[in-house]
């Protein structure tokens, strides 16, 4: 009975908020108030998958349900990305039954890595996905190896971990564990034998902390590495990127499958490969895997395409604070042939809290903006000082750095008839102020 | 002018190599003749060479391992800051210099004992915060971020008096330690960016005269606008 009213009063509530336009944590919120236990009341699918990491859950949850979605398969998921407890909640009540029963074939759980034991701690997870770990909102999480002792509370014995072998300090889950799915890439024609990054994460062994070696670098502390001490190293994988071509925007997985890319970017291509992996053992066929990642856009409003006069351009949601995310958008612009001006903006340094601390800046590798493919450099926002300030430490001539304090007045200047192409790299918090600019297409 | 930057690739959380570089420009700017050395675990540093040395903050576990490498200089390094040479250490760094650091599991690690000041740790807490601070060396308060998962008890000289944010520990006003010209504090990433004043400050020491300051516009302004955007939000707290 308890349960019955808890997911009725779940299911009022989230119909009410959805009508005002309300978030979805509130009626999980009132849920576990009204009965702490509540998940574990309930009967779950067959198939739980969790993801979690720094980067990319979101829209690795979003593709995973639209490859099982289009594969016949009913799917709940928290697709607004409310990943805390709260919103985890409201989601796994509002698919259940008012006698407690999902009756999706699968469940798919974005989980906020710092809190994902709390999450857990009801729910039984039949697969777990972790992504990556980064420098992320460290004024909220510290550090890496802090966000890894969280999620490591989080890993129950019996769950199939599926993680990334690329990232060191991901793999670390997987040490000493039995039957781990691997995903990674092998070397990349993307490639570099040196690192690019102001600061390398991987630098030292996450066991040991003796010096790691790395044979090849995909990007930041992403690669193939080996300890030089305790043997630790990159685990052989189980779905593989065997190649990608960024010009022509193609990848492949597992030496057969092709997937056409519709944002050229790194980032991307391991969200794919995670879902493709998610997809494969849930017993999709990877044909038709590869045949609904094709060119598949983002419903998620992370990349953004608009005109500014007759400008044309694009929005690439990063995250402040998370400087892996940044190099990646910086990436994309620096591969833009016809030449592309660039907007960074920096206003509210987060939407969910305040924070004055710019310390970040100084881990995003701005040096590759110092890219024949880079005209106007446009720095913007309440700390564009702490931007400039950041630029003046890098080789980009002055002369293609323009301030503006006012986001409008950004939009003015770059509405000034050049050719090239825009990109604006700014967070969530910042990116309401520049698409009110613009035309969104 | 040489300068150096200890621990440079694994106490690197924050950005904190900034310093090293706002340092370097300054005394550039200034005149100076400045070399940079970036040296790390296994190396071996010359301390006494050395005009400044700079040590940034890591994670909790590296601390540890560089701690280990650490103890090869205390004696050096003892010697050095009694020469009265710079030396400034942000993020849990300094927390080296005490008598120990107690781990989240009650591990007790010695640390180099130049100072009679210790250092416990928690488990799975962290306590971050925006600061704002004075010094009593320096005519305007300084602003920065606090990111630790420790408290340090002990300390009798004090470079910072917190007027909005934490200090050493739990319901401590007084943060970091000052002795003679070593300057070690909680504070992290690029504090000499985020403060021109005390970057200026610490330059003098070396240049022996009130450095030319004109190159740091950005920086000036950036700090004020941090200063009043951390300003509000006290006065908001003060308020709410």
């Amino acid at each position: 009975m308890k349960s019955f009213l808890t997911i009725l009063i779940c299911k009022l509530l989230r119909f009410a908020g959805r009508l005002i336009g309300k978030g979805s944590s509130m009626p999980g919120q009132v849920a576990l108030r009204l009965c702490p236990d509540i998940l574990k009341r309930i009967e779950l699918p067959k198939y739980v998958v969790a993801i979690t990491g720094s980067n990319g859950k979101t829209s690795t949850v979003e593709m995973i349900a639209h490859i099982l979605t289009k594969s016949g398969k009913s799917v709940a998921w928290n697709r607004e990305g409310s990943n805390q407890i709260e919103g985890v909640t409201t989601m796994v009540l509002s698919n259940a039954t008012l006698s407690g029963k999902v009756k999706s074939d699968i469940m798919l759980i974005e989980s906020d890595e710092r809190y994902a034991k709390k999450t857990f701690k009801y729910i039984d997870i039949t697969h777990y996905v972790i992504t990556n770990l980064y420098r992320d909102q460290l004024t909220r999480n510290g550090h890496p190896e802090f966000v890894f002792e969280a999620i490591a509370e989080s890993i129950k014995p019996d769950t199939e971990l599926i993680l990334n072998a690329d990232d060191p300090l991901v793999s670390v889950f997987g040490h000493d564990r039995e039957g781990v799915i691997w995903f990674g890439a092998d070397e990349l024609s993307t490639d570099t034998k040196e690192l690019i990054s102001v600061y390398n994460d991987g630098a030292y062994c996450p066991i040991c902390k003796a010096p790691m070696k790395y044979s090849t670098h995909h990007y930041n502390h992403i690669g193939i590495y080996e300890c030089t001490s305790c043997g630790y190293h990159r685990e052989d994988t189980d779905y593989t990127i065997t190649a990608v071509d960024m010009n022509k925007g193609v990848l492949e997985i597992n030496g057969k499958y092709h997937i056409s890319l519709a944002l050229k970017s790194l980032y991307n291509i391991y969200n794919i490969l995670a879902a493709f992996t998610v997809a494969s053992l849930i017993g999709v066929d990877g044909e038709k895997i590869a045949q609904e990642m094709n060119d598949y856009v983002l419903k998620n409003g992370r990349v953004i395409n608009f005109t500014l006069g007759e400008r044309k351009g694009t929005l690439l949601t990063s995250k402040h604070e998370n400087s892996v995310s940044y190099d990646h958008s910086i990436r994309v612009a620096c591969a833009c042939e016809q030449g592309a001006d660039v907007l960074i903006i920096v206003d509210a340094i987060s939407r969910k809290y305040f924070t004055g601390d710019t310390s970040w800046l100084w881990d995003i590798d701005f040096e590759m903006l110092d890219n024949k493919n880079i005209g106007d450099i446009v720095l913007a926002g309440t700390y564009v000082n702490d931007l400039a300030a950041r630029f003046s430490y890098t080789d980009i001539p002055q002369e293609k750095i323009h301030l503006f304090e006012d986001i409008d007045k950004a939009a003015e200047y770059l509405n000034n008839g050049r050719k090239e192409y825009i990109y604006i790299i700014t967070c969530f918090s910042d990116k309401e102020k520049i698409l009110s600019e613009v035309e969104v297409i | 002018m040489k300068l150096l930057h200890l621990y440079h690739d694994i106490m690197n959380l924050y950005g904190d190599y900034a310093n090293v570089s706002a340092m370097e420009r300054m005394l550039t700017k200034n005149g100076a003749d400045v070399t940079v050395d970036r040296l790390s675990l296994g190396d071996k540093a010359e301390i006494s060479d050395y005009d400044f040395i700079f040590i940034g903050s890591g994670t909790e576990k590296n601390q540890k391992t560089v701690l280990a490498d650490f103890m090869k200089y205390k004696d050096e390094l003892s010697e050095y800051i009694r020469a009265h040479k710079l030396l400034l250490m942000t993020g849990n760094s300094f927390e080296m210099l005490g008598k120990s650091v107690t781990d989240g599991h009650g591990v007790r690690y010695d640390a180099l004992g130049l100072y009679n000041y210790t250092t416990v740790e928690f488990t799975g807490k962290r306590i971050t915060a925006d600061i704002i601070c004075t010094a009593s060396f320096l005519d305007k308060p300084l602003v920065g971020f606090i990111n630790k998962s420790s408290e340090i008890f002990g300390i009798s000289d004090s470079l910072f008096q917190t007027k909005f944010g934490v200090g050493d520990s739990e319901g401590f006003h007084t943060e970091g330690i000052w002795d003679r010209n070593f300057f070690g504090t909680h504070l992290t990433g690029p504090i000499l960016i985020k403060n021109p004043h005390f970057l200026a400050s610490l330059a003098s020491l070396l240049l022996g005269r009130e450095p030319n300051t004109d190159h740091l516009t950005y920086e000036q302004k950036g700090y004020e606008t941090t200063l009043r955007k951390l300003s509000e939000r006290e006065q908001a707290k003060t308020e709410g």
